[in-house]
Parts: structure tokens; sequence; C-alpha cells
């Protein structure tokens, strides 16, 4: 009886081998391999940063060092125009974005008797009104930025000399957004 | 089987909650970017017109600190005699920072003579007044006219500039003798404007 099992043993051992040896002969049948590239994916960019910041007089002339260094003061009948270059970046199929100000957060010394007439910032591009949202257009685009510094000539007496106003910091923002059937989520 | 009213209530809010959560997510899944810029600080120029007064040699600033009208005496003292003049003048400077164009005219309005002590000689005198460049001009005697009501305007003084303004005080030679000794004090308001140095700055 011990020898029977044993000769089971062997017949399942064999058989196994046997089944085996069947395997290695399917490595004999034709097969074929193929790669596939599918090509690399690139994100787009969205950006912007300031361009050049310039102030200038109501004839037009550059003043902008003088206001950097406190030398140019104003006087009643003054109209002084801050322009803000923005430099924006977009890239993307599909992609879109707002612009926007966050406005001025001033400290106004001068008296609150409407002496002074500051504007909020204006944005255009290429001197129409920005029309958001902005598409990618190949390059970097122009957004400029203009604020008006009016000290009004009606201002009496001797109102507001020495006075300052400091416009501490004006903000922009880019936001992408989405479009109508663009397939963003 | 029925779900308790605060129960349904908190799932309600709980979804809502969720819901919010989700769209505030979708939001910032965007791209954004951000600057700012620094204009800077806008300074007001001063306005500060500088007298000096001769012969007395007197000098100040037209407004004192506060906003206060200055009083300046051009001749602490003069003795007149009927049929003569005497004279004085004071020089105002344009001493404003202005950054650009800045003008200004300086302008004196009709004299207000005050008799001391009850006197009469005020109306024996005659105040007149002229424009020039330099003190040293005051002494010819041409070109003097009498100060009216409406007063005497300088020409345009630029920034970094001055102007003289020139007074004669005539005393009638038909003067009587009571009015010897008599004394009169002579008051001459004076006031700077700024012209508009900027194209359409004043209306």
């Amino acid at each position: 009886m011990k020898n029977t099992t044993l000769i089971k043993g062997s017949a399942a051992i064999a058989l196994g081998a046997a089944l085996l040896l069947g395997g290695g002969g399917t490595l004999a049948n034709w097969n074929a391999a193929a790669t596939q590239t599918p090509g690399t994916i690139v994100a787009g960019d969205l950006n912007v940063v300031n361009g050049a910041g310039v102030w200038k007089d109501r004839l037009g002339v550059d003043i902008t060092a003088k206001i950097a260094n406190n030398t140019y003061h104003v006087v009643p009948g003054d109209l002084l125009t801050f322009t803000q270059d923005l430099n924006v970046t977009l890239v993307g199929d599909k992609m879109a974005a707002t612009i926007a100000t966050s406005g001025i957060s001033a400290t106004n010394g001068f008296t609150a008797a409407n002496n002074v007439v500051v504007s909020a910032p204006v944005l255009t591009v290429g001197g129409s009104a920005v029309s958001n949202p902005l598409h990618p257009t190949g390059s970097t685009q122009t957004v400029t930025s203009t604020i008006t510094f009016e000290f009004k000539a009606t201002t009496a007496g001797r109102a507001d000399v020495s006075a300052t106003y400091n416009f501490n910091n004006v903000g922009f923002t880019l936001t992408q957004v989405n479009t109508a059937n663009d397939g963003l989520s | 089987m029925r779900i308790p009213r605060m129960l349904r209530a908190g799932a309600l809010i709980a979804a809502a909650v969720v819901l919010g959560l989700l769209a505030v997510q979708g939001t910032y899944a965007l791209w954004n970017a951000g600057t700012s810029t620094a204009p800077g600080t806008v300074t007001s120029a001063s306005f500060d017109v500088a007298l000096t007064a001769s012969p007395s040699g007197q000098a100040s600033n037209m407004s004192l600190s506060g906003g206060t009208a200055a009083t300046i005496n051009l001749v602490q003292s003069a003795t007149i005699t009927p049929g003569t003049s005497v004279y004085a003048s004071v020089a105002a400077a344009n001493n404003s920072n202005a950054g650009g164009t800045f003008n200004t005219t300086v302008t004196v309005d009709q004299a207000t003579l005050a008799n001391v002590n009850g006197g009469s000689l005020a109306q024996y005198l005659t105040v007149s007044a002229k424009n020039v460049a330099t003190a040293a001009e005051c002494s010819t005697l041409t070109g003097y006219a009498t100060l009216t009501s409406a007063g005497l305007t300088s020409a345009s003084v630029p920034k970094a500039a001055s102007t003289v303004l020139c007074f004669q005080v005539s005393m009638s030679s038909t003067a009587p003798v009571s009015v010897k000794g008599q004394a009169v004090n002579i008051s001459l308001p004076i006031t700077a404007r700024q012209l508009c140095g900027v194209p359409s700055g004043c209306a």
C-alpha cells in the first residue's frame, strides 16, 4: 500500500511536469508587441507682473522721479496722472481670466473739503476699457491702470499747504475663469 | 418611519455646508495671480511769500504759523510837510516749493488812514503806489498812481522771484497849520494770490 501511494505521487509529479512542458510549447507560437507614445502634456500659464509706472503732470511732463523723491509739490490746479502697466501672461487652449483691481489703500492727509479728487484705477488695453475675460493672444498682454490726482483750483486760502497723500498700495488680481462650454470643471 | 425634524434640519445644513465647500474649492482650483504697485506719495506745496519792508528793514512771512496774517511796519516814523512826500516800499518774494510752475501776484488794496489822538491830518494825505522790480526804483518819482478801491496788483511773480511795491504818501500843500504835529497810522492790506500756473487749472 505504501508503494501505491508513492506511485500515485510520482504520477502526479510527472503529470505536472508534462503540463509545464505543454506551457513551454505555447512560447513557440507567434506573438507580437507594440508601444505607443501619447506625447507630452504641457501646462499653460497665468501671471501678472508690474511693468513701468509713470507719473505725469497736466502738460504730459514725466515727473516720476520727482514723485519718488518727494521733490514734486502739487498746488491748486495741478492734475497728475499715474499709469501702471501690467504685463499679463495667459497660456492655455481653454484659458480665460479676468483682471481686476482691489483699489487704492491710501492715507489721505488732505482735508475732507473736496480739495482733492482721486480717481479709482481704470484698466485699459490699448486705450480701450478692458473687456473681461482676457484670452491668450500668443504673447504678453499689456493692461494699463490709470489713476488721476487732481488738486482742485477752487481750493481757497492756504488750505492744504504741505499736505500729503500716500497712495500706499494699489492691488491687481488676475483670476482664471470658466467660460461657457469650455469643458473645464 | 418618520425622521425627526431636528435630524432632517441637521442633514439639510450638512448638505448645504458640503455643497458650499465644494463650490469654494472649485473656485480656488482655478489659477490666480496678483500684483500690487506703490505709486508713492503726493505732497502739496508750501505757499510762502516773504515780505521785506523798507526803510524799516523789517521782514516776515506774509502768513504766520497757524495761517494768521502778519503785520509788518514799512516806516516806523517819518516827518512830512505840506507839498512834500515820504516813501516806503515792501518787497514780496515767492518762496513756494511748488513742483511745477507757480506764479503769484501781490495786490495792495486801498489804504486806510487813521488819525491819532483825534487829529485831522488824514484828509490832507494821499497814498499812491507803483509796482517795480527793485526797491531802488521807488525813488524814481514817475509811475506812482493814487491807490483807489481797485488797489494795485503786481506783475506776475514766478517761483523764487520777487517784486516790489512802492508807496508814496503826499501831503497837500493846502494843509492848515492846525495839523502840525499830528500823526496818522496808514494801513495797507496786502494779499498774494496764486495765478493759474497750469493750463486749464483755474476756471
